[in-house]
């Protein structure tokens, strides 16, 4: 039964059962008070008998609906009754009634004189009421009342994945649980916290603090079981995730798992590239080039000095070119403390596969970032891909060789391996395809959402969905609803979603952003970018964080203490593998 | 149900039931006692048409006996902590003015029942008499069942009482210049008594402020009947004197003594947090959880219910045209500005009630339980006492005063009863925080459960009846 429709009938029932014990405790006190001959001061004796009747039904369905049902608490029972009776008396004797004689309630001591009676006899009824509904209760429901527990199992659902898609999912499943669907969420995920990625960059510049830009999976979903490990496999036939040996039964299986780098099999890349996918990708990162700039700034070899300044990066998407403008930010931010270093010899490279860059914006706005990083002097080889790396260089297409230390890898993503692994349809790399409900094509209950999965747009004849954050986030609220709907008995609903918009980042009080058509550049789109993506931050603490971060960064130098050890550094010639490329 | 857990049911209520009978012979003689000295034992004896007392007493104690038994069945599956079974006592004590001398006795002795006001004042003795026997009984019970949870408070915890009893006077005497024509030292002594006893009674276990901030506003009432209306004029004439014309000069004192019970018991716990706070070094027994966590969508919460009851209280407002004179607290005279300070001050208690009783409504009733007892303390303290000291005029602490505000009662119960719904809603929407997941958490919602709300329907109960009792208590 559906969540609702089980609450408004446990509901009903309640009031029910409660009117039917109120008019019964009504009968009684009105029979004293009809001995007593109290009716004949609110009217003649038939009307009055109708009108405290009534209010005794609806006092008594109203102590069934509020008071929840507690085994032993007699006590509890009656006094909470006699506490909706005096209230109903309020309500009844003291504002309803003069208003059905045609004068204003005026609720003075005088006015309540002379209802007074009523009210003893309120509180008798209320009383009455509680303990008889106790009774009955305790002889109808022994153990459970209304608020406890279903009795029928409840239907498991397993999350694998705490990322957008996955924390969205079971955020909504918890909003679901209130309404009263019977289910038991656990989320899976091999990392313990939501990553916000879209200020990963930042962290990579030291602008910000890596913890600040991250919320704990426990405390985004506080309700949902969590479980932090890798998954091994799912037997799909047996309906069951295999983590540790461990077999975690699911009805209903969300993957949402996300992505990670895809180098194509390039000789070298995997091994000697950086990569700008977690919290350790973009700490390593920024401590690597601290750590050479704290070499050059000894160095006195030309060649070597060269090689160490100039950072390449490959993939002109948002990543790419946040990356790069904030590599650009981070080592001119700091340089001032390295007198060893003229501002003239850091190069920056940007190699990307397309003629333009930021192919998701529309062309001018490409254009204009293109022109904005220019003009600070970071180089581009557009048209061009990176064919070869290796330790001390990267080699292109073109058959160019640029000697470099530093080389981000951002130029393209797939889904996890683990993702093939699952029975059903994959596309071409390796993502699951579904229907537009989410529900894996060849699998049964088995649904996916975000990054790893290709979800057809109705809207776009049914291209996939962009991989962004803000369809990852709808997605996972999207496929929440639809298994609540499933296990209701419901068809799911198609997923339909118009991008609202996409911002990018390009450094120093400079952005580009296209909204709804409307499209925002320099400081207008950079103070966009801020206030929304502050604003999408999971929770208030880090937000508070995140912004005193900012704050701190208009009147303190960014920091350059270095946290790890990178041995690329240590010795001319990295070992392979060392540098953190790898994954 | 297997039957050795019936069997141990029933001998458990049964147990019950003996304690409460025991308990009730020690309230029945302190109860008859009281009736004695007010020579209103030929009225029990009334029933047995004679007007011999000694018959009144037999029948009395008879009564005392059964009534005390059937106290013992009602709470003797109450989980409460032993100070609080007074509550429940004191609510027990006054349904039973409201059943007994109102109700059965005229019954039995062939009289209408005395349901109106006029009967209700002549039964008025009997009133603080069953009061006193609920209080009595319930100390009893306890003292006799001694499988139940008592706290010894330290020296360092009554230290801490009367420093919140002297506090809170202090502030009641500073700030609003007079306890009601009571002496300066009568207001330090009842200060450091009520504050010496508030721990006593109810032990020094760390809670959230509202449910204390309630249960002190109970506590207050309590001092009131034992210092305002028992020692005072027995200390000053030698008799007890709880007549209808004592009670109503007494009731001048009930607003100051619900403020000083209130107000120790807030006072009491903040001291008690400030020293775990300062020298508490065992991060265990910290089971506070951060204000910014969830604090400031509780606190939106909090100012949205208030404005909602804020909509229904402006209904009493216009009708009775107090609107002219909240807008007096701004300088003003318009009811437009009297609604917008109002909806201003709704939000103000809603973000307080908010503060105070976040995650304290079990269900709905335990929501409107906590708003309504919340919306009677804010009569005391706002309608009676803040708002004529802010607009230039002394406190309503008279029986005028407070029959004046009765109207302003019932606006404020029907407030806070939605303020209280409200709110309860909203968390039960976004935040369900009972929702367990795993065996320990649901133990430690069950534990907190318990504590909150082991007295709270008495609590709930006692403050309605005991404001609904007003026009008993001030009626000329």
């Amino acid at each position: 039964m559906a969540g609702r429709e089980r609450i408004v009938e446990v509901a009903t029932s309640n009031a029910l059962w409660g009117a039917v014990t109120g008019l019964v405790a009504g009968s009684l006190v009105g029979a004293l008070m009809q001995f007593q001959g109290m009716f004949g001061d609110i009217g003649s004796v038939a009307p009055s008998w109708a009108v405290f009747l009534g209010s005794a039904t609806a006092i008594g369905g109203a102590i069934g609906v509020i008071t929840d049902h507690r085994p032993h608490e007699l006590a509890a029972a009656v006094s909470g009754g006699a506490l909706v009776g005096l209230l109903g008396w309020l309500v009844i004797a003291l504002t309803l009634n003069p208003l059905l004689h045609g004068t204003p309630p005026t609720w003075t001591v005088a006015a309540a004189a002379t209802v007074y009676r009523t009210l003893i006899g309120a509180v008798l009824h209320g009383a009455l009421t509680g303990a008889a509904l106790h009774g009955l209760w305790s002889v109808r429901r022994p153990r459970c009342g209304s608020g406890a527990a279903p009795v029928a199992p409840l239907t498991r659902v397993v999350i694998v994945g705490g990322g957008f898609a996955g924390v969205s999912a079971a955020q909504r499943f918890e909003r679901l649980v209130l309404r009263g669907v019977t289910i038991d969420v656990t989320v899976i995920s091999d990392s313990n916290f939501l990553l916000f990625t879209p200020m990963l960059a930042e962290v990579a510049s030291s602008a910000l603090e890596p913890a600040h830009i991250s919320a704990p999976v426990r405390s985004a979903v506080t309700h949902t079981r969590f479980r932090h490990g890798a998954v091994d496999d799912i037997d799909t036939t047996g309906r069951a995730v295999v983590m540790s040996g461990e077999r975690v039964p699911y009805d209903h299986l969300v993957i949402a798992v996300g992505s990670v780098p895809s180098f194509f099999d390039l000789p070298g890349v995997e091994e000697n590239s950086f990569t700008m996918k977690d919290l350790a990708d973009a700490t390593r990162l920024r401590d690597h080039v601290i750590e050479l700039l704290e070499r050059c700034d000894q160095l006195t070899d030309p060649h070597e000095r060269e090689r160490l300044l100039t950072f390449v990066v490959a993939g002109g998407g948002f990543a790419g070119a946040e990356t790069v403008a904030e590599l650009f930010d981070l080592v001119h931010g700091v340089l001032h403390l390295y007198p060893g270093i003229t501002a003239d010899e850091p190069r920056f490279v940007l190699v990307h596969s397309r003629d333009r860059i930021l192919p998701e914006l529309s062309p001018q706005l490409g254009a204009y970032a293109l022109e904005r990083l220019r003009a600070r002097g970071i180089g581009f080889r557009l048209g061009i891909r990176v064919a070869e790396a290796s330790r001390d260089a990267v080699r292109l297409s073109d058959g160019a060789r640029i000697s470099t230390a530093t080389f981000v890898w951002t130029a393209g993503t797939r889904p996890s391996a683990f993702v093939a692994r699952i029975a059903g349809e994959h596309t071409r790399n390796g993502a699951l395809v579904t229907d537009a409900t989410f529900r894996v094509t060849g699998l049964d209950r088995v649904w996916a959402v975000g990054d790893c999965a290709r979800v057809p747009d109705l809207d776009q004849g049914g291209a996939p969905f962009p991989p962004t954050a803000q369809h990852a986030l709808r997605q996972g609220r999207a496929v929440a609803d639809n298994i609540a709907a499933i296990i209701a008995g419901r068809p799911p609903v198609a997923f339909r979603f118009r991008t609202i918009g996409v911002l990018v980042a390009l450094g120093h009080r400079t952005a580009a952003a296209e909204i709804r058509g409307h499209r925002f550049s320099g400081l207008a789109a950079w103070l966009l970018w801020r206030g929304i993506y502050l604003a999408k931050l999971p929770g208030t603490e880090k937000r508070v964080r995140v912004l005193l971060d900012w704050l701190l960064d208009l009147v303190f130098p960014r920091d350059v203490v270095v946290t790890t050890k990178s041995r690329a550094v240590a010795s001319p010639a990295p070992e392979p593998g060392a540098n953190g490329g790898h994954r | 149900m297997t039957v050795t857990a019936a069997s141990f049911r029933s001998s458990a209520i049964g147990r019950g039931a003996a304690a409460g009978a025991v308990a009730g012979i020690v309230g029945g003689l302190v109860f008859g006692a009281a009736m004695a000295a007010g020579g209103t034992l030929p009225t029990v004896a009334s029933i047995l048409r004679t007007d011999a007392p000694w018959v009144g007493f037999t029948l009395h104690m008879v009564f005392a006996v059964l009534i005390g038994a059937g106290f013992g069945l009602l709470v003797a599956h109450q989980r409460v902590r032993a100070g609080e079974t007074v509550i429940w006592g004191l609510v027990y004590g006054m349904f039973w003015w409201f059943l007994g001398p109102l109700t059965l006795l005229p019954l039995l002795a062939g009289r209408p029942v005395a349901w109106d006001l006029v009967d209700a004042r002549a039964v008025l003795p009997s009133l603080f008499g069953h009061l006193l026997y609920g209080g009595v009984t319930a100390v009893v019970f306890v003292m006799v069942r001694r499988d139940r949870l008592r706290m010894r408070p330290r020296p360092a915890t009554g230290f801490r009482g009367a420093l919140a009893g002297v506090a809170v006077s202090a502030v009641l005497y500073l700030g609003l210049d007079v306890m009601a024509g009571a002496a300066l030292g009568w207001l330090f002594l009842v200060g450091t008594i009520a504050g010496l006893g508030y721990p006593l009674l109810f032990g020094a276990a760390r809670e959230r402020s509202g449910p204390a901030l309630i249960r002190g506003t109970a506590y207050g009432f309590l001092c009131w009947i034992a210092a305002a209306l028992t020692v005072a004029p027995l200390l000053r004439t030698g008799t007890l004197d709880w007549s209808t014309g004592a009670v109503t000069a007494a009731v001048a004192q009930l607003p100051p003594y619900i403020l000083l019970g209130a107000g120790t018991a807030l006072v009491f716990g903040a001291l008690g947090g400030l020293r775990g706070w300062l020298f508490g070094d065992d991060v265990r027994a910290r089971r506070v959880e951060s204000p910014g966590g969830r604090g400031l969508r509780a606190t939106g919460y909090g100012a949205l219910a208030g404005v909602v009851g804020g909509l229904v209280f402006t209904v009493v407002m216009v009708l009775v045209n107090e609107l002219p004179t909240v807008a007096g607290l701004v300088g003003a005279r318009s009811p437009v500005v009297g609604l917008i300070v109002h909806l201003v001050i709704a939000q103000l208690i809603g973000v307080s009630y908010a503060v105070l009783f976040r995650r304290r409504s079990f269900d709905l009733a335990s929501g409107i339980g906590w708003g309504v007892s919340y919306g009677f303390l804010w009569w005391v303290l706002g309608d009676l006492t803040l708002l004529p000291v802010l607009t230039g005029a002394p406190p309503q602490w008279s029986a005028a005063g407070i029959a004046a505000g009765f109207p302003s009662l019932v606006g404020h119960l029907g407030y806070g009863a939605v303020l209280g719904a409200v709110y309860y809603r909203l968390e039960a929407r976004t935040n369900p925080w009972w929702f367990r997941r795993s065996t320990a958490e649901a133990e430690r919602v069950a534990a907190q459960h318990d504590q909150t709300l082991g007295s709270a329907p008495a609590l709930w109960a006692l403050i309605v009846m005991l404001a609904l009792t007003i026009p008993v208590l001030v009626s000329p």
